[in-house]
């Protein structure tokens, strides 16, 4: 396998190379035979990757350990489910599943490209094949997964613990994916620049592709976020970890894209801003594979070691310089001859959203590079911790939130005094009523208060929305839902964004929720005693272990009662007392009201071949808080060490999940065509032009 | 055998590329007039939408009367230009203004005439 495997790689290399130079000699000497040529070598390159793949796959298969990477990543004991997960545990494999994909993206969107882009798709098949060239490069020699080993060990070290779990089949694939997939409107507007088609004819493709990139990109963080949450055992989901933050970078300016280009859809405007746009978030995804694969930084996310950097920070370079020197040298042709006629419209929204995600980016930006200068410069290791992207990117993401509310309100061009009033004043009122109703109730923390009432506002705005659109179809004649649907399928984009807006709000409630007002304890409990944390008791009942070859598992069996605080009022004065918020009973303690609501079983795993722990944590989830208990030890005396949070609002973070993809599916779904030309005569094709 | 798959991909692989040079059928670059007129054609589909969206947004009162009638005006206009561009190499004049005259009362009969005021934006 492993010779398939380095022939298909070098194949492949040839092919990428073949393509790329091709293309661009015949577009210059205007030769189509050597263009269709090179088109068809870089459709040959998705062949040659996935025969590389999937000798890969057979070699974990058939646990061939002559081959490093399988010795290094698989063991006979691996579930042979994780044979998929097993592929991309290390640099090599991930390496070959980004090129996979990228060939894959390349050939789907180069074989589906509109003919009116013809004169740039040489330049634009250019481009991928020298992003293949890199990836196929590295992978042939520097990287390679096939590399055989010297003495064939009997049997592998195995898989990465922390990679076994639901959320890695698909967290990993989908954020190499979606940083990948930004490369494909970068290749297109780059081709188009280059041929001098300097028109709005690469806006749909740039559009699709982006939104493509951006939702790929987005469920893919959001499925890290689960994954963190459930097991990495601290109690969190996101970190502001370097690597996570590179892959929230290009998404905050995909999403800045894909809001400007609706409005060089819809006015002719900000053509120069949203190359601009594109240039950013594609060098920023070449900063993540740099970062990701090129092992700068010590992450949990990075799961191995990596000699690459260098290399990848050549490449993340030469991206730069690429793509912003293309940039200046188009850009006096991409100014557009149009102006904002007034601050108090969308277009002018859209601006002030993109500035405060480019703001975000920025801040993101500088706490990833802070610590590689101060490294690189000073010798110095420094690390940015969340406090600083709390205190800083909070107000500007909030910022975005307000925005999201008063967008879709602004019409184009520009509003006037008194319909900014008829339209603002309902999502107002219900903002500050859910404020009003918040401090009536006895809430603390002003900005968390503060951060609900926008919350309302934008979700009332958003039901504004659709109840002005919904009610004046429901007059001229159709039912309430049929109203609602023909809204909605009338304009999918901008209707598919608002339900990526509602799911925004989900997850925003999930974030004021968990960081705002959790709660926290812990403690050690022998069996029959109990934790007790607001009005909830943990009792430890049981316990259990196993003993594999990979791994010692430990887990806990716990009971959860909900509990009336007037029972323990004496207990609770006195914990309150001690300064905590949580306290331990014994076995004979607890009080009889007290009512089972859920069995828990939180486990804890230590893996010596790899000195690492694991944990899954317990947790009881409601729409209201999670219960979440995270089995820190279990001590050589019998005792179990917990600690437990209360997540208030921690199911509003995954329940987004779902209504972000169905927003993104229904943005993208294409429109059907407006109007059929009305043809006496069919306009003469062009049977023999081919490229 | 892996050596023999391997090799057989790489004859795959150049018959493949080599294909257009060897092959039966004469390949050439797509002619600038066919890109114009996909180009234009292209333009003209954006045109409507755009007269779709701003008539979802007058219906759902996000524009004003006055603004949904200069808009509509303007894009029409432009539809039309277009459409006497791409007719204009392969139909007379009265053909072309027959086509043209079609096309703007399709246009007409499709987008909704305003219903309700709409004292909106």
């Amino acid at each position: 396998m492993a010779d398939l495997g380095v022939m298909a790689l070098l194949l492949g290399l040839a092919l990428s190379a073949y393509s790329a130079v091709g293309a661009v000699v015949g577009e210059k000497m205007r030769m189509a035979e050597l263009v269709v040529s090179a088109r068809r070598a870089l459709y040959m390159t998705t062949l040659t990757v996935t025969i590389a793949s999937g000798a890969l796959i057979t070699a974990f298969v058939r646990n061939d350990f002559s081959i490093k990477y399988v010795a290094d990543h698989s063991n006979t004991l691996m579930d042979r489910a994780f044979v998929w997960v097993a592929f991309y545990a290390g640099n090599e494999g991930s390496l070959l599943y980004i090129l996979l994909t990228l060939s894959i993206i390349s050939t789907l969107a180069v074989w589906f490209a509109p003919k009116r882009l013809a004169r740039s798709m040489p330049w634009t098949i250019a481009i991928l094949a020298v992003i293949q060239l890199f990836y196929f490069g590295v992978l042939t020699f520097v990287a390679s997964p096939f590399e055989l080993l010297d003495s064939v060990p009997v049997d592998g070290r195995g898989i990465n613990p922390l990679l076994t779990h639901p959320g890695m089949f698909s967290h990993p694939p989908l954020l190499m994916g979606g940083l990948i997939a930004i490369t494909i409107p970068f290749a297109f507007v780059s081709g188009a620049l280059i041929a001098g088609n300097y028109g709005d004819d690469w806006i749909d493709v740039a559009r699709v592709s982006a939104i493509l990139a951006w939702g790929v990109l987005g469920t893919g963080m959001l499925l890290g976020a689960w994954w963190a949450y459930t097991i990495l055992g601290w109690g969190g989901y996101w970190a502001w970890d370097p690597i996570e933050n590179v892959a929230l970078m290009p998404w905050l300016v995909l999403t800045a894209f894909i809001h400007s280009i609706m409005v060089q859809k819809r006015r002719g405007m900000f053509r120069m801003w949203n190359v601009a746009l594109l240039n950013i978030a594609f060098v920023l995804a070449q900063l993540g594979m740099f970062i990701n694969r090129g092992g700068p930084v010590v992450s949990v996310h990075s799961f191995a070691a990596s000699t690459l950097g260098i290399i990848f920070l050549t490449f993340m370079l030469a991206s730069l310089v690429f793509a912003f020197a293309l940039f200046l040298w188009r850009m006096p042709q991409l100014k557009s001859d149009r102006v904002m006629e007034s601050f108090m419209s969308r277009e002018a929204s859209f601006l002030v959203n993109n500035f405060l995600f480019l703001a975000v980016m920025a801040v993101t930006l500088w706490g990833v590079l802070f610590p590689l200068f101060s490294d690189f410069a000073r010798d110095v290791s420094v690390s940015v911790s969340a406090p600083y992207f709390d205190r800083a990117n909070g107000p500007i993401l909030l910022g975005i939130v307000v925005m999201m509310g008063i967008g879709p309100l602004l019409p184009w061009r520009k509003a006037s005094a008194r319909s900014m009033k008829q339209w603002f004043i309902w999502p107002t009122a219900v903002g500050v009523l859910t404020i009003v109703v918040l401090v009536a109730l006895g809430m603390q923390r002003p900005v968390a208060i503060f951060a609900f009432g926008v919350v309302a506002f934008v979700a009332a705005s958003i039901s504004e929305e659709w109840w002005r659109g919904t009610a004046a179809r429901h007059r001229t004649g159709d039912n309430w839902p049929m109203a609602w649907w023909r809204l909605v399928n009338g304009n999918r984009p901008r209707h598919g964004g608002y339900i990526v807006h509602l799911s925004i709000l989900m997850l925003g409630l999930g974030i004021i929720g968990t960081n705002f007002y959790q709660q926290r304890t812990d403690g050690a409990l022998e069996l029959g005693e109990s934790l007790v944390l607001d009005n909830y008791r943990i009792e430890y009942v049981g316990n259990g272990d196993s003993s594999r070859p990979d791994r010692i598992a430990q887990w806990a069996e716990m009971s959860v009662y909900r509990i009336d605080p007037d029972d323990y009022s004496t207990e609770i004065e006195f914990a309150r007392s001690q300064g905590s918020s949580g306290f331990t009973l014994e076995e004979s303690q607890p009080r009889p009201n007290d009512e089972l609501i859920s069995q828990i079983q939180p486990w804890h795993g230590f893996y010596p071949d790899f000195n690492m722990a694991s944990v899954r944590s317990g947790i009881r989830s409601t729409i209201v808080e999670d219960l979440y208990v995270i089995p820190r030890d279990f001590l050589s005396d019998g005792r179990v060490s917990l600690a437990v949070s209360i997540n208030p609002l921690a199911w509003w973070l995954w329940a987004s999940g779902p209504f972000f993809i169905l927003g993104t599916m229904v943005a993208l779904w294409p429109q059907a065509a407006v109007e059929r030309r009305p043809t006496r005569r069919k306009i003469p094709d062009d049977p023999e032009g081919d490229i | 055998m892996p050596i023999i798959l391997g090799t057989l991909l790489a004859l795959v692989s150049v018959a493949v590329i080599a294909y257009p040079f060897f092959g039966s059928k004469r390949y050439r670059m797509v002619s600038e007039s066919f890109v114009t007129r996909e180009k234009l054609r292209a333009e003209r589909l954006r045109i409507y939408r755009k007269i779709s969206d701003i008539d979802a947004d007058f219906t759902s009162g996000d524009l004003t009367e006055v603004d949904y009638l200069q808009q509509r005006d303007v894009l029409r206009i432009s539809a039309a230009e277009i459409l006497r561009e791409e007719s204009g190499a392969h139909s007379s004049d009265s053909e072309r203004d027959e086509e043209l005259e079609k096309e703007i009362s399709r246009l007409r009969d499709q987008t909704a005439q305003p219903r309700e005021g709409g004292d909106t934006l």
